[in-house]
């Protein structure tokens, strides 16, 4: 947690600032995914509300808040009330898990009247080393809040919803943990840090038959190692997150609702941040493992802590630092923000699989696929750094 | 004075084992499996505080994530009712119930008394071991070459587990509808 005072209550508001990140996202992602898909439709949107429409959240959050909170005549009340509660969980952890910015290390400076310092601080709730294991762990607990919402609303729509959706997540589950095989043998490590470091620098290196090869104009970014594994996570991630084109718990045209059929309120309210938070953990991880994390391709990182500290930004060592790991920070959030547009535009582009495709899609041919994918990283790496 | 990792010890101990008895007394086995996810995460915890991050992600995908989800899964796909019904009867039954639970229940007794006056004979860990990647590692290299055999012996057995379930599946009589 920390070693004094100060530290602990950093990294308090730390956690807390994360998860307000993610609650806070989401109404700008429900405007955004309003405005786009009126934008791909050729509409206007929601444009009536304040500018662009964006006082309509507002409206939005207060009509959540003050709906009547109802519960069903057969349900089970622990799980009724748990499961929006346990949507918001794994999201949240998940989100704390992945590094958001450059470390930033503070030098020793006085406060209050007395010495503090020297610190290290990490753009991330909690950093156990292994990241991703931890990551996969405790985003695969989302299953639960959907099946206790179908149990416990007892409702037959709600249940096989419910039922749908720990199919659905168990079965894509491993095509996403597999398609990341490939990706942590070619960086060779669990941590996060470690596999940012390794994407940081400019030319693109890598050996081929014991030779150092480089293109000089592209980033070192996973993707080019391991493409195939990063189209697999992408789709499996739409999977395990619910969204179309893999919606099937909460088909409306067969389902109602599906799982969140007997909801309301602010209940519901809370299952959608949970389905963003998983959309979000879904692209930090794509930005972090495919696209170089936080770093800023073409420009070194030195270079960005030097542009701060020259350029007038901050005087003290202290804050220039805390600036440079937030600009790397604000970098994260706009890749992120990239691939959550995608998320958003596959939604209404593409329509819903029926549910023997999904299965077929998930077992018969993403998992094949992820496998051959990590077999063939493995023969890459084996043969590219042996000479001929 | 407890140190915070003694507090976390005793209280995910304890949690573990509230939710381990739950698993076992609660009649609804909807409420089982969900006391059994919550003694899942709680031995991740402990494997957390023993700083073995990798096997506590690993027991929270598998376990808690996926062989739980599914367990609740199947659950809800029965007909509860008449299943506790056709489990809990026949004096047989519950004969050899009693039976087996008190031979596991012996087998735990006698270990944890043999085993609870000596001093626990841990090989030391080698000092980089707290790095997670090279931990990893070792946990990798032992597991496919010091306990290769035993690892491959665990994979037989829920071969023979998988099996055995197929074949329970098709007898009729018992929990299962004689049609």
């Amino acid at each position: 947690m920390g070693k004094d005072v100060f530290e602990i209550v950093v990294n308090c508001v730390k956690m807390l600032l994360i998860f307000l990140v993610m609650v806070q996202l989401v109404p700008i992602l429900v405007w955004l995914e309003r405005r786009v898909s009126a934008f791909m439709q050729n509409r206007f949107g929601p444009n009536r509300v304040g500018p662009l429409g964006l006082i309509q959240l507002l409206a939005d959050a207060v009509k959540f808040l003050f709906k009547e909170p109802f519960f069903p005549e057969k349900g089970m009340a622990v799980m009724y009330y748990g499961a929006p509660i346990m949507a918001l969980i794994p999201g949240a952890l998940a989100l704390a898990a992945i590094p958001l910015g450059a470390p930033f290390h503070l030098e020793q400076f006085t406060w209050l009247g007395r010495e503090w310092g020297p610190y290290d601080f990490i753009m991330q709730g909690y950093d156990f080393g292994v990241g991703i294991v931890i990551v996969l762990g405790v985003s695969s607990l989302g299953a639960y809040s959907l099946l206790m919402a179908g149990w416990g609303s007892s409702n037959k729509y709600s249940l096989l919803g419910a039922l749908r959706a720990s199919a659905q997540m168990v079965s894509y589950e491993l095509a996403l943990g597999l398609s990341l095989v490939g990706i942590l043998m070619v960086f060779n490590t669990f941590s996060f840090y470690d596999i940012i470091a390794q994407q940081t620098g400019m030319p693109l290196t890598f050996n081929f038959f014991g030779k150092v090869h480089s293109i000089a104009w592209l980033p070192n970014w996973g993707i080019f190692f391991n493409p195939l594994g990063a189209l697999i996570f992408f789709c499996a991630s739409f999977a395990e997150t619910n969204r179309l084109p893999f919606d099937l718990p909460e088909a409306e045209g067969e389902l109602v609702a599906g799982f969140h059929t007997e909801y309301g309120g602010f209940a519901l309210l809370m299952f959608y941040i949970g389905e963003y938070g998983h959309m979000m953990v879904a692209s930090a991880l794509m930005a972090t493992f495919y696209f170089g994390g936080y770093t800023i391709p073409y420009v070194a990182n030195e270079s960005v802590a030097n542009w701060v500290s020259s350029g007038g930004l901050a005087t003290h060592p202290n804050w220039a630092a805390f600036l440079t790991s937030l600009i790397f920070f604000l970098v994260f959030l706009l890749k992120v923000f990239l691939f959550l547009l995608i998320y958003i535009w596959v939604r209404w582009t593409l329509p819903r699989f029926r549910y023997d495709q999904l299965m077929d899609l998930g077992w018969k041919t993403m998992l094949p696929w992820a496998l051959f994918n990590t077999v063939l990283t493995a023969v890459w790496l084996a043969f590219s750094h042996r000479p001929v | 004075m407890l140190s915070s990792a003694d507090f976390l010890f005793y209280f995910l101990g304890l949690v573990s084992l509230v939710f381990g008895l739950g698993v076992v007394l609660f009649r609804n086995p909807i409420y089982s499996a969900l006391c059994l996810v919550i003694t899942m995460i709680s031995v991740a915890g402990i494997f957390g505080t023993l700083d073995a991050w990798f096997i506590a992600g690993v027991q929270l995908i598998v376990y808690a994530g996926a062989v739980t989800v599914l367990f609740v899964m199947v659950l809800m796909l029965f007909d509860l009712k008449h299943e506790m019904k056709t489990f809990s009867k026949g004096v047989i039954g519950n004969g050899v119930k009693l039976a087996a639970s008190g031979v596991l229940l012996g087998m735990l007794g006698t270990y944890i008394w043999a085993t609870y006056a000596t001093e626990p004979t841990f090989k030391p860990l080698p000092a980089a071991a707290t790095s997670s990647i090279k931990a990893t590692k070792d946990l990798a290299t032992s597991l496919f070459t010091t306990y290769i055999f035993s690892f491959e012996v665990i994979g037989i057995l829920l071969l023979v587990i998988a099996v055995g379930a197929v074949t329970l599946s098709r007898i009729t009589g018992g929990t299962h509808h004689a049609d």
